[in-house]
């Protein structure tokens, strides 16, 4: 039967030939994700892989993008920065033009090292640390790290605006943990607008991390009056505060950052936090995402778990949009063209990014209020 | 201003006071520091968060069965992580490793199997605060202010009137010279360690119901420690002026520099009043025991 292995040996090498053809195939376009899909960020990275698949089948079935189909290419980071390095080299080496996510910051910075080298682009969806994009050593912008969230000062911006225009508040008083710079930047932020924007600040008070009793700092403050205290701070700390606020019979409006999204702010603070307000970087209750959560739950069952889902279509766009704008996969010319992205339409309203630090500007934020013992959506908030 | 803080110190005070009670009780018959006893007061506070939000159980009953678990509990601390220590006579440095690692065992076993989620007592009184001219306090304030007196004040009663609480007393100046005496020394320990543990039930409580109920909220107890020892350690009266001392003067520190230094300021205080009276305002001096 020696005919049969005869024909067998060309069939085996035409095979072959397909199959490292298949690999030099230019009929799709491959955009990595690394993602956690294990470990304790996996709550929020799995919504993040799940919409962007999604989001890629609709695209998909309305014809691709340049003629092309769309791949996702998602490994799981587990939210560590060593996997995070691993996951952008074999990315790198699968031959994707651009990655979305991290959503943690530490994994974003260690990544970069391998990106930058690569010139491969990376969008960050939810990693709020200023040095994400600009190293802090030099105080260069990375040329290949962008983000589709805004920093976390800016929360102290919207804020301000929030309560000067919107609330027409004249004085502010705040409390931040100078153990943490997310708070005191929130601190700084919220000041200097607020007092652009005609108000005064009565009263700014620190406290040491690990804080439980307020009263003294607050009884200090009572005598100021505040219209409102800022309370930069997680929802443990900010619930103790507003807690025993109640005990000095104070009763301000009470504004914090996104550290407040959390369920357990209501049961921890008690009534006293009735009519609160803080900014968030988007909320399940935002009108302009609707369909997009309705399609989520018809294929999951579940809501998507709030804001990655959104922070990762907005890169996925701006993704798109640098692709169809350079008529190519080429990454380094993507990374130039992301540069220049300006009042794109993205799921989340307008996105534009500022080419000296590779931050949205102006990104819509959502500010969110605690009514009748709910978190509602009050607004979403634009910064002028 | 001043009396607002004046009275805020008394509260945070008060709860200082509780603890610093249990603190120096085991001092006072065992010569070392239960490190351990943040960790009782931890549990303490999830037995009662238990009882009160899981099982429904009115206030008064919570506190009685955080007092009973919490009473239980330290009493298990001594059988087994300090009594197998006290037949082999360790010196107490080896009491206070053994502290410290039942501490750190008790917290990690918390986060372990019920997590790092923050837990709070529901709100007990409609109104949450007085108010007179301008001067405000919380009505939990004032109700924890009152049982804490009350408890502690029972305790010295029992001390002073009790035969057993002669007994303790008496163990509290020499042991050996009172087993000698016919004193059930194991026994004794055990019930030090009992009511030491009663105390913490209700600080716990209190602290819970005061702040949240979460893993590592036994470490407010370093300041219960610090009250201890300025009021001299092993000094019951002792450690309630301690505590209610610190109390009000961190919240002046506080409130008229900043909450920041607030913690060097109550350390430094410690070194400094060492220095000066290393038995602390009412420690009686012991000699080096031979």
């Amino acid at each position: 039967m020696t005919f049969k292995y005869r024909t067998m040996i060309p069939l085996a090498v035409a095979l072959s030939v397909a199959l490292v053809g298949c690999k030099k195939e230019t009929d799709v376009i491959k955009i990595g994700q690394a993602v956690a899909l294990t470990g304790d960020n996996s709550i929020w990275g799995t919504p993040e892989k799940n919409a962007l698949e999604m989001e890629i089948a609709k695209i998909n079935e309305k014809g691709g993008v340049l003629g092309k189909k769309l791949t996702l290419t998602a490994y799981d980071t587990r939210g560590d920065a060593t996997e995070g390095v691993n996951v952008a080299k074999r990315l790198i080496s699968d031959g994707v033009c651009a990655i979305i996510g991290p959503g943690q910051s530490g994994v974003s910075i260690a990544m970069s090292s391998v990106t930058e080298a690569a010139k491969v682009p990376f969008i960050a969806t939810t990693a709020t640390n200023p040095k994400v994009t600009v190293d802090d050593k030099t105080g260069q912008v990375r040329k290949y790290a962008f983000r589709t969230c805004f920093i976390d000062p800016f929360q102290g911006t919207v804020a301000a605006q929030f309560a000067a225009k919107d609330l027409k508040l004249k004085t502010a008083a705040i409390i931040y943990d100078v153990g943490s710079d997310y708070s005191s930047f929130l601190g700084k932020y919220f000041t200097a607008e607020f007092e652009k924007q005609g108000g005064k600040l009565v009263g700014n008070e620190a406290f040491r991390s690990g804080e439980l009793d307020f009263r003294a700092i607050l009884g200090k403050l009572k005598g100021t009056k505040p219209d409102i205290l800022f309370i930069p701070t997680q929802q443990k700390e900010a619930s103790l505060i507003i807690k025993q606020s109640a005990d000095l019979g104070m009763k301000p409006v009470f504004m914090g950052g996104d550290g407040w999204a959390s369920p357990d702010l209501i049961p921890l603070a008690g009534p006293a936090v009735e009519g609160a307000y803080f900014v968030n970087i988007a909320s399940l209750e935002d009108p302009d995402i609707q369909s997009f959560v309705k399609d989520y739950k018809a294929k999951f069952g579940v809501d998507p778990v709030m804001p990655n889902p959104i922070m990762a279509i907005d890169a996925l766009y701006a993704i798109i949009d640098a692709i169809q704008k350079t008529n190519g996969t080429d990454s380094a010319k993507i990374a130039a063209q992301l540069e220049l992205t300006k009042d794109l339409p993205v799921l989340s309203g307008k996105l534009s990014i500022d080419p000296a630090t590779h931050n949205p500007l102006n990104k819509p934020a959502v500010i969110q209020q605690v009514k009748d013992g709910k978190i509602i959506f009050k607004m979403k908030y634009v910064t002028q | 201003m001043f009396t607002q803080t004046l009275l805020t110190g008394l509260a945070i005070g008060g709860i200082y006071a509780l603890m610093a009670v249990g603190y120096s009780l085991v001092f006072s018959i065992l010569n070392f520091s239960n490190f351990a006893y943040g960790s009782i007061i931890m549990l303490g506070a999830y037995i009662g968060y238990y009882a009160m939000v899981r099982m429904g159980m009115p206030i008064g009953l919570a506190i009685a069965v955080s007092i009973v678990g919490s009473g239980l509990l330290c009493w298990l601390n001594e059988r087994l992580a300090y009594a197998p220590l006290r037949k082999r006579k360790a010196s107490s440095l080896f009491f206070m490793i053994s502290a410290m690692g039942t501490s750190i065992f008790l917290e990690n076993l918390v986060y372990a199997t019920i997590g790092a989620r923050f837990y709070n007592f529901p709100e007990l009184f409609a109104k949450s605060n007085l108010e007179f001219r301008g001067i405000s306090i919380g009505v939990l304030d004032v109700f924890a202010m009152v049982f804490s007196f009350v408890a502690i004040y029972g305790l010295n009663l029992f001390l002073q009137k009790s035969r057993t609480g002669i007994a303790i007393r008496a163990a509290s100046y020499d042991i050996e010279v009172c087993s000698l005496n016919g004193v059930n020394i194991a026994a004794l320990i055990g019930l030090v360690f009992g009511l030491a543990g009663a105390l913490a039930g209700i600080s716990g409580m209190f602290l819970g119901m005061k702040y949240i109920v979460y893993p590592t909220m036994g470490w407010i107890t370093n300041k219960a420690y610090i009250a201890a020892v300025i009021g001299g350690l092993g000094s019951l009266p002792g450690a309630v002026v301690g505590g209610v001392l610190l109390g009000v003067l961190e919240t002046f520190v506080s409130a008229y520099v900043s909450s920041v230094v607030r913690d060097v300021f109550s350390f430094s205080l410690l070194v400094l009043l060492l220095m000066v009276m290393p038995t602390g305002l009412f420690g009686r001096f012991l000699e080096e025991k031979v």
